[in-house]
């Protein structure tokens, strides 16, 4: 096998604990994942019990050669992207550790954790308030964005 | 921002899971421990180990390209405690014989290189704390103008000979300019 880079290195280990032991309603496309490291699908399934019961999302993970340094680029994509105060029509997604706050000791699978709590806790189906302005005016990488995070009520 | 919580929670909740995974047999167990010994950034066995105030793991090169990413806000990667260069003591284990300093390996950034984008507020030059730009691109200004106003529709060549009246003429009035323009930057600082 070629020598891998560092990234690489990272996410094939990744990959292989989030296929053995993955967190709860989370399940990463490995087939896929492992012809191209860079580009991840995550399938998602909305909690027992939460306002997304019963529902099924897919998460797109994008990752640079620069990371766990550089965050990887999430949204959602497919037919169902989830009714939320901080997911956009579009599937981009208002959430501080996927900018500002991330850090290498995050993950694949922190990012999903942190994405199925913040639906979870989730009272009200709505989307963001500036939603057709963000959705007509963004640029197509949510990491272009300069987010203002919205509070944490929600 | 709740949303930072949550990383540290789910954080955790991973630290838990994989903690789960690791007992039983004997081999599960050593593959804990092994585990606890990972660099918190490239998730290998940690190289030129360093351990941060707070007590977190990393290969002195993961951290110090951490350190580099964002050298504004240095944090430690998993608990956001302060950290720097001067704050992680090197791990020398048993196989170390030269015992050297694996910060000493990585080169010292370059100096000056790294600005945070985010600071350009638009008008560089014209804050507070920037004086030396302020008076020089100021100072600068009428100048140009003088002269070439000065110059403008003016047939005959440039300089004129050394020692002529017209050249006595030439110096007399470039002075003028010059401290009309040196009023001019002090009415600037001063009014
Ligand atoms: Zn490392
Ligand atoms: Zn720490």
């Amino acid at each position: 096998m070629a020598a891998m880079s560092p990234s690489e290195r990272r996410l094939q280990k990744e990959l292989m604990s989030l296929m053995k032991e993955p967190p709860p309603g989370v399940t990463v496309d490995g087939e896929q994942a492992s012809q191209n490291l860079t580009l991840w699908t995550v399938h998602m399934e909305g909690v027992p019990g939460t306002l997304y019961e019963g529902e099924k999302f897919v998460l797109q993970f994008k990752f640079t050669n620069k990371y766990p340094f550089d965050s990887p680029e999430v949204t959602f994509i497919g037919s169902n992207i989830p009714v939320h105060p901080h997911v956009y029509s579009n599937g981009h997604i208002c959430l501080s550790i996927l900018t500002d706050d991330w850090s290498p000791a995050l993950s694949v699978q922190s990012v999903c954790l942190s994405i199925v709590s913040m639906l979870s806790s989730c009272k009200e189906k709505k989307r963001p308030p500036d939603n057709s302005f963000y959705v007509k005016t963004c640029s197509k990488n949510p990491k272009k964005t300069k987010w203002w995070y919205h509070d944490d009520s929600v | 921002m709740a949303e930072t919580s949550e990383a540290q929670a789910s954080a955790s909740g991973q630290a838990g899971a994989s903690g789960q995974a690791g007992s039983g047999s004997g081999s599960e167990d050593e593959k804990r421990d092994e585990r606890m010994l990972e660099c918190n950034i490239c998730l290998d066995t940690a190289r030129d180990a360093v351990v941060s105030m707070c007590g977190h793991l990393f290969c002195w090169p993961c951290l110090h390209q951490w350190l580099e990413t964002r050298p504004s806000r240095q944090v430690c990667p998993v608990c956001k405690a302060a950290i720097s260069r001067d704050k992680v003591i090197p791990l020398y284990g048993r196989g170390n014989t030269k015992q050297e300093d694996p910060r000493n390996k990585v080169p010292p950034r370059p100096a000056g290189q790294r600005t945070e984008p985010e600071n350009n507020s638009g008008f560089p030059g014209f804050g507070f704390g920037d004086g030396f730009h302020m008076s020089f691109g100021i100072g600068a200004f009428p100048f140009g103008v003088f002269t070439s106003t000065f110059n403008f529709g003016d047939p005959r060549p440039s300089a004129a000979p050394r020692g002529t009246a017209q050249y006595e003429e030439e110096q007399f009035l470039s002075k003028i300019f010059l401290w009309v323009a040196i009023l001019f930057v002090l009415w600037l600082i001063f009014a």
